[in-house]
């Protein structure tokens, strides 16, 4: 009787240690291979397509961050440094000029700076721009189309649905792999832009 | 009974939410029906009055090639560059020749006996007029961007976007100066050229004229390089030049009108030779809905406008009212 109890006691202390071995085993593995997928396909991130998108002011208003996650970037290189920035000014400006009346933007998110007659340099403020693409549609027009929207993945919540691609009239949002997170214009990179403030500093 | 009137209301209930939530769908799918807020409206300025309008279009035809690059007439014949092809055209758009080039061109002009010169990026190339190569000149240097090329007597003039200098040569391609570089003390205001068009021409007594588009200016010279006078006129209204690299491009023509084409507000307009708004060849209306590249014109002998038209694709001939 004794033996028989032992011996139950032993088959189920066996059961659950297996059980567990068991367990551990298979999440080690299952850890393993997803691990494994992740790293052969790697991660993936929202960005515009800036020859796609056709600056319909959506990002402005569909992203689900406040303000939008979608900012204006500037390429330098492909910048005409115009007195006459159609990204800037609004078409009728009563002066080429950095009064409020004269500015596209409607929330004063360029600074415009003199560098010598008769340029300027466009910088974009960040904190300010909400991304409607006015001043785009401005540069795109009129310009050499140097100012463009990118999904700045610093602010980017990265959504399963990318609540802006869904409403995106030109499909111009689309996943990209997060080892290269900007679609870019010119030879315009996050880098230019670090290399632009440390000059300016 | 009543439970069963509940039932109903609640079945009619959620097919309405339904239908509501699938409309909502479809329609924000397709991005349709959604205002834009921030929307850059010029609508405004594409409007003009019938009355400025003084030519009407009479002619166009295809030109066959996918990017054409510049358009020059001599003797009643049309001349393309494209992509990579020099083509020939009668006055109803027949094709006579059509001769690969082996490079990229961006200009042509018509020089003297019936030779063309087209612009390269850095380099000029003499044709005859049956496409064949005659020479080639030296590159002009590395940052070079060759966008007009005009012959007048004896010069040459090479318009360089890159450099932001019009080169005078001779008829071999030799610099024999330069010409519209910054200089104070000669009162040269300098180019602003912020994107590649940059378009040069001469007048009836053969003076160089220059499109300074970042000034929305017109800069004419002397034969010895000194600045002879200059006008400008910057508006998005009809009367101005608009954006940032305007006049895109134009001609002047036999008695010193001068035909301009801007990119943007796509619009062929002419002046005087002092700046005086004279009218409009073809208004905003004229072109597709949504173009932004100026096409590049020429004058023939009857004061008849040829604009090449890039977003069409198309030779669009203008005659006068």
């Amino acid at each position: 009787m004794t033996d028989q109890k032992h011996s139950k006691t032993m088959q189920r202390r066996d059961f659950i240690q297996t059980g567990m071995r068991l367990t551990l085993a298979l999440s080690l593995g299952g850890i393993g291979t997803m691990a494994a997928l992740k790293t052969a396909k790697g991660d993936t991130v929202w960005q515009i397509d800036p020859f796609k998108c056709v600056q319909c002011g959506r990002c402005a208003d569909y992203c689900v961050k406040t303000p939008s996650a979608v900012k204006c970037v500037h390429a330098y290189d492909l910048c005409g440094y115009c007195d006459l920035c159609g990204g800037y000014l609004k078409p009728d400006a009563i002066a080429q000029a950095t009064g409020a009346e004269n500015q596209l933007c409607p929330t004063a998110a360029i600074k415009r700076k003199f560098i010598e007659e008769p340029y300027f340099e466009y910088e974009i403020v960040e904190d300010l721009c909400i991304g409607c693409a006015k001043c785009v549609a401005g540069c795109t027009s009129f310009g050499n189309g140097s100012l463009h929207l990118q999904i700045r993945h610093d602010l980017c919540d990265n959504c399963n649905e990318c609540a802006i691609a869904r409403v995106c009239p030109a499909d111009a949002i689309s996943r990209v792999p997060a080892s290269e997170p900007y679609k870019i214009k010119g030879d315009f990179t996050a880098n230019n832009k670090d290399q632009t403030q440390s000059r300016e500093e | 009974m009543q439970k069963k009137l509940i039932n109903i209301f609640l079945i009619i209930a959620a097919v309405a939410v339904a239908l509501i939530m699938g409309r909502d769908f479809i329609v924000n799918k397709s991005g349709k029906n959604i205002e834009n807020a921030y929307e850059y409206n010029i609508d405004e300025f594409r409007q003009v009055d019938s009355s400025l309008i003084l030519y009407r279009e009479v002619f166009s035809f295809p030109v066959q090639v996918e990017i054409p690059k510049g358009i020059a007439l001599c003797e009643n014949q049309i001349y393309i560059v494209a992509e990579d092809v020099f083509l020939k055209f009668d006055r109803e758009g027949n094709l006579l020749f059509r001769k690969v080039l082996g490079a990229s061109p961006t200009c042509i002009a018509c020089g003297c006996n019936g030779e063309f010169l087209v612009g390269m990026r850095d380099h000029i190339r003499l044709f005859d007029g049956e496409g064949t190569l005659l020479s080639r000149w030296n590159s002009f240097g590395e940052n070079t961007v060759i966008t007009s090329v005009v012959v007048s007597g004896e010069s040459v003039f090479v318009a360089d976007a890159g450099g932001r200098v019009v080169y005078q040569c001779d008829k071999q391609g030799n610099v024999i100066r330069k010409i519209g570089e910054k200089n104070e003390e000669k009162d040269i205001p300098g180019y602003v050229i912020p994107s590649p068009y940059f378009d040069v021409a001469v007048d009836a007594e053969g003076f160089l004229w220059a499109a300074n588009t970042g000034r929305h200016s017109f800069e004419n010279y002397n034969a010895d390089g000194s600045l002879r006078t200059s006008w400008k006129t910057s508006s998005v209204n009809i009367e101005g030049f608009s954006g940032c690299c305007n006049p895109a491009h134009f001609a002047v023509m036999d008695d010193n009108l001068f035909v301009t084409s801007e990119k943007g507000l796509v619009r062929i307009k002419i002046y005087d030779q002092h700046g005086q708004f004279k009218g409009v060849v073809a208004p905003p209306a004229a072109f597709d809905r949504g173009a932004t590249i100026a096409p590049e014109v020429v004058v023939d002998g009857e004061n008849r406008i040829i604009a090449l038209d890039f977003e069409r694709k198309s030779v669009r001939i203008f005659e006068q009212k």
